[in-house]
């Protein structure tokens, strides 16, 4: 770890001010001390924001909102999240263990980063951790690397889950920095790695997450997070599925569907979504709908088989939503 | 005595330290004014070091030394020729040389853990690098040379007239062949290895795990070009052994040099990622079954094959028929012929059924393919080609209960109501599929020495220097002590993990136990016989003048000529804060005979029908493991086994870079091992059948001593052996997809 200063802020305002590319946020610290450590992230600031006012999980007209700084096992165990948001609540109690749930944030949660094992470990080539140095993943192990939106200069995937539900869900998320607040659609609030990996986001330097909303919606109580991995729990995704249905007899009449663990960024299925449409919600029909949900997909030396399993794993979402009904 | 604690569930008699963290592992040790160590590693996988920049690192705060290769401040010597190929066969950071990716080739020591670690950040090396040998498929291979119990590991046994195992095959009704996988596996330990070195002039003491302590204080006195008598290794808790802490590896022999160099005490704790490359592993290996049968499965032929690393730095010879397809079956024709290929990868080193658990698998997934093959039931193939002699040498078993253990544990699992054919139970979104396989492991004793006192306080302090690497060895020597001194637990004193106590059997081998206990019941018969002796020939005994033989020792108390004493009163009234013996054994058992625990696994697992990944719904082992000392640690060491075997089946993998030799998933988000979600209840029973033959140098000693703890065999590793199979088998059961390389991981089923 590399020396750095340290301190506290009681506001927003007081967290932002000095703000810049050389500060790290603390909230959590499951991803921050952890990177640290490795010497992977090597900020000169470290600013504690856990006595900043985020907090709040709550439910109005225009949807659910969430601070920035409410633990992920509060917004997973929360009755309201459960009942009106399901896949929100699932995707984050498959996330991670009790311990890391307890302590981790929903802001970080958004802005961790990849597992890549390339960027993890600083003696190999990686271009997110430092640009130009090259992807050792292209031709290293890359079994569980993104088939979807990659580049020649990265295919990491994102780790998140909560993301994948929250993209699905069309949520937004509140930010603030030194010249102000602004609110950005989760789904454009990622970016592609193209040629700039290191770039991971459209939050400027400084700039802090300060909460999620998520709107209503007819479906949103009816969805499930579907996360496929080889290991029961404590893993991370080989492909996930966020889908959400809103059905009018035995047909769908909405479907909102995000993918995770095989994307650069959590990947919308727009495509996949409209096939869905109006058609009635059986085995066929999500057979058909999902035939395209890897177009366009890279796989690479060890993860051929995420296309397929991409496909199945939407096909048993949907199959799960439509049995529960 | 009616209250022996012998078999029965037994809490750990330091159960309570470890919970409390009152127990203290290697790094726990403090010593004034310790020095804190952290090692740099190679970053390629073979070649030479050109320069080591460690400028910044020496100018950082809190530094005292950076060592770099080729560094001659740190005396460390040759590995001595009697101890090559137990070791590593290099010195670390004596010379330029990179052997592997991950070697230690710098050592920053300052006065902080956090110090030594942020300036080992800023060592900085330059190498003239050269491509490593990684593939096993294409490098040369060489025969494997003898197994570890010493006997020749290839073997050709022809029935008469059949002129190879080829021709045997060809002639047999149904022969199966089939071709295994298994990558690179680590033992992963709880416990990080750590070592505290704190010199007293040429003396040494050093606290690292060891799982045998005489064995790693001599290694490491040769190292370091020390008197053995002159270094004291202790390692009272140790955090999982596994076959990692069977040797001294570089970090123990640097922390040590430079405590030396520098006239501190040092202290280096490995971190989680450098023992991937530093403390071993198991070997990746590929292997051959054929099996050739008649029609209704009864073997003709079995033929193992397989083509194991070796790293050029030394390391385990795996011979996977071992104990397996040389033991399991009856069979007129039988080849064994394990090869090694040299390769540049970090050192391996024996790991949980180091041939056993990969010889199994291979075996044991190759008899479930004939048992496809011929329609006959998994169970009932392997009673038709059921061994009473050992196909390998022709020796009968000192004791088998193998057919029981089939029997029992197809009851219990209901094996009954299988479905025979592949995909015939689907459940929701689950196929359901169950399988079984068998399990085995050699007993085999090592010489030891145990000392039994019997202290005036009325209690005995039995002391061996054996280890408990997390297993319940301090349990076991209470236990056995508590047994033949007919006293209760709590007054038995276990005394283990340090080297100055007499020689103590190793923990490897599964073999501590059952080395160890013989030699506590013949210490105990010895110390009151010195007891006895005391009692007749002081003059303050009641006793005094009277003959030895007529006194009775009983429950901890003598009796003769109307009067009882416990000892512990005897010893104060005479004065004496005690008396003590030691008695020592030469390892083995008497010849003419196989020594083997046996085992039955069976698995239930379901795979998700659209996204294919495998869960263990259930599991029921049956095992023949000799006399049970502890049932509770007994069950827990067949359930640890077992967990295993899961682990191997489907998900225990780093990968290995062919072109940089660098294993890629060296962290414990990337090597994953079962979590307690991957876990289900899994039955385990002991048949407790008693070895009689496996009891000790003793002869008849009228019933005075307790012998209830005689006849164990060992159970540490069996669980592991055949497990694998069992999950792989249920898995083309519930899928009708036979998958040979492990881990069998969801692309394998899509």
């Amino acid at each position: 770890m590399r020396p750095y200063t340290f301190t506290q802020s009681r506001s927003v305002s007081e967290a932002v001010a000095d703000a810049g590319a050389d500060t790290a946020f603390l909230a959590g610290g499951t991803t921050l001390v952890d990177l640290m450590k490795l010497d992977v992230m090597t900020p000169a600031r470290v600013v504690d924001i856990n006595r900043l006012p985020l907090h709040g999980i709550t439910l109005d007209r225009d949807g659910l909102h969430i601070g920035a700084l409410e633990r992920m096992s509060d917004v997973a165990t929360h009755r309201t999240v459960r009942q009106h948001y399901p896949m929100i609540a699932q995707a984050l109690e498959l996330s991670a263990s009790a311990q890391l749930c307890n302590m981790a944030s929903i802001g970080g949660n958004l802005l961790q980063r990849t597992r890549c094992g390339y960027f993890r470990d600083v003696t190999t080539a990686c271009n997110k951790r430092e640009p130009g140095s090259g992807c050792s993943a292209l031709t290293g192990v890359n079994r569980s690397h993104a088939i979807l939106g990659t580049s020649d200069a990265c295919v990491a995937t994102h780790p998140s889950d909560l993301a994948v539900a929250l993209v699905a869900l069309s949520a937004v998320v509140h930010l603030a920095s030194a010249r102000g607040t602004r609110t950005v659609p989760l789904d454009e609030f990622y970016a592609l790695p193209g040629t700039t990996p290191h770039v991971e986001n459209v939050l400027r330097p400084g700039e802090l997450i300060t909460g999620v909303s998520v709107p209503r919606s007819p479906w949103a109580g009816h969805s499930v997070y579907v996360k496929v991995r080889d290991r029961q729990s404590y893993e991370f995704a080989l492909a996930s599925a966020a889908v959400a249905l809103e059905l009018r007899g035995s047909t769908v009449a909405q479907a909102r569907i995000a993918v995770g663990g095989v994307g650069t960024r959590p990947w919308r299925l727009t495509e996949v979504e409209r096939a869905l449409t109006g058609r009635p919600a059986t085995p066929d029909t999500f057979e058909s709908a999902v035939g395209g949900a890897a177009d366009g997909a890279r796989p690479l030396a060890h993860n051929a088989f995420k296309p397929a399993l991409l496909r199945r794993t939407l096909v048993r979402a949907l199959t799960v939503l439509q049995e529960r009904r | 005595m009616t209250n022996s604690p012998v078999g029965r569930e037994i809490d750990r008699v330091d159960g309570r330290l470890k919970v409390t963290g009152a127990a203290q592992y290697s790094a726990d040790y403090p010593a004034p004014g310790t020095a804190y160590a952290h090692v740099v590693t190679s970053t390629i996988g073979r070649g030479t070091i050109t320069r080591i920049d460690a400028g910044a690192a020496l100018a950082s705060p809190g530094v005292l030394r950076v060592y770099a290769a080729p560094d001659p401040r740190l005396k460390l010597y040759p590995v001595a020729p009697q101890f090559r190929g137990l070791v590593e066969n290099y010195a670390p950071l004596q010379d330029t040389a990179v052997r592997f990716h991950g070697q230690v080739i710098a050592m920053v020591v300052a006065e902080s853990v956090e110090q030594a670690r942020d300036a080992a950040a800023l060592v900085t090396a330059t190498y003239d690098a050269q491509p490593p040998r990684t593939s096993l498929a294409d490098e040369p291979r060489v025969p494997a040379g003898p197994t570890v119990s010493g006997s020749p590991s290839n073997l050709t046994i022809l029935a008469p007239g059949v002129e190879s195992i080829d021709a045997a095959l060809a002639a047999s009704d149904v022969v199966v062949e089939a071709e295994f996988h298994q990558p690179v596996q680590h033992h992963v330990a709880m416990e990080p290895h750590a070592t505290l070195a704190v010199w007293d002039g040429d003396r040494v003491t050093v606290h690292a795990g060891a799982q045998i302590p005489p064995a790693y204080a001599l290694l490491l006195s040769q190292r370091l070009g020390v008197l053995p008598q002159d270094i004291r290794l202790i390692s009272k808790y140790v955090g999982g052994g596994f076959g990692a802490r069977v040797v001294v590896w570089s970090d123990a022999l640097v922390a040590a040099a430079a405590a030396r160099e520098l006239g501190r005490p040092v202290k280096l704790v490995l971190t989680r990622e450098q023992m991937f490359t530093l403390v071993g592993h198991r070997p990746h290996l590929t292997q051959i079954v054929r099996l050739g049968a008649s029609r209704d499965g009864v073997l003709n032929a079995v033929s193992h094959e397989s083509d194991a690393e070796m790293p050029v730095v030394g390391g385990f010879n795996v011979t996977p028929a071992h104990a397996t397809s040389d033991t399991l079956y009856r069979t007129p024709n039988l080849r064994v012929g394990p090869r090694q290929v040299i390769l540049d990868l970090p050192g391996s080193r024996a790991m949980r059924a180091p041939n056993e658990a990969p010889g199994a698998f291979a075996l044991e997934t190759a008899m479930d393919e004939l048992a496809v093959a011929t329609g006959v039931d998994p169970v009932e193939l392997r009673l038709r080609n059921y061994a009473t002699v050992s196909p390998a040498t022709g020796l009968p078993w000192s004791s088998k209960h193998l057919d029981e253990c089939y029997r029992v544990g197809a009851r219990r699992f209901g094996w009954s109501r299988r479905h025979a054919t592949p995909r015939a139970r689907v459940d929701g979104q689950w196929l359901f599929g169950v399988g079984m396989a068998t399990a085995v492991y050699p007993a085999t004793r090592h010489p030891a020495s145990v000392r039994v006192r019997l202290l005036d306080d009325d209690t005995a302090v039995v002391s061996t220097a054996t280890a408990d690497l997390g297993t319940g060895g301090w349990t076991m020597v209470a236990i056995a002590g508590a047994d033949a001194l007919g006293i209760p637990l709590k007054r038995v004193t276990p005394e283990i993990g340090d080297s100055a106590l007499p020689q103590g059997a190793p923990a490897v081998g599964s073999s501590a136990t059952h080395s160890t206990v013989p030699l506590i019941v013949g210490a105990a018969r010895e110390a009151i016989a010195a007891l006895k002796q005391l009692a007749v020939t002081d003059p303050r005994s009641p006793w005094h003048g009277a003959n030895a033989e007529d006194l009775r020792y009983e429950e901890g108390r003598l009796r003769a000529h109307g009067r009882s004493m416990s000892f512990g009163r005897l010893l104060t009234a005479l004065g004496s804060r005690g008396v003590d013996a030691t008695a020592s054994g030469p390892g083995g058992a008497p010849a003419g005979y196989a020594y083997h625990s046996f085992g039955a696994h069976f698995c239930e697992v379901r795979v998700n029908r659209f996204t294919c990944e495998t869960r263990v719904t259930r599991f029921t082992t049956v095992a023949d493991v000799g006399r049970v000392i502890n049932a509770r640690a007994a069950r827990s060491q067949l359930v640890g086994g077992v967990i295993f075997g899961i682990g191997y089946a489907l998900l225990e993998e780093n990968p290995l870079e062919l072109d940089t030799g660098r294993l890629a998933g060296s962290t414990l988000a990337d090597y994953l091992v079962p979590v307690n979600a991957d876990i289900p209840d899994i039955d385990v029973h002991l048949l407790d059948r008693p070895d009689p033959l496996l009891i000790g140098p003793l002869g008849d000693d009228g019933g005075e001593v307790g012998t209830r703890s005689l006849g164990a065999r060992g159970l540490g590793e069996i669980g592991n052996v055949g497990s694998a199979a069992a999950v792989g088998n249920a898995i083309f059961n519930a899928t009708g997809i036979r998958v040979r390389d492990v881990p069998i991981t969801l692309d394998k089923l899509l």
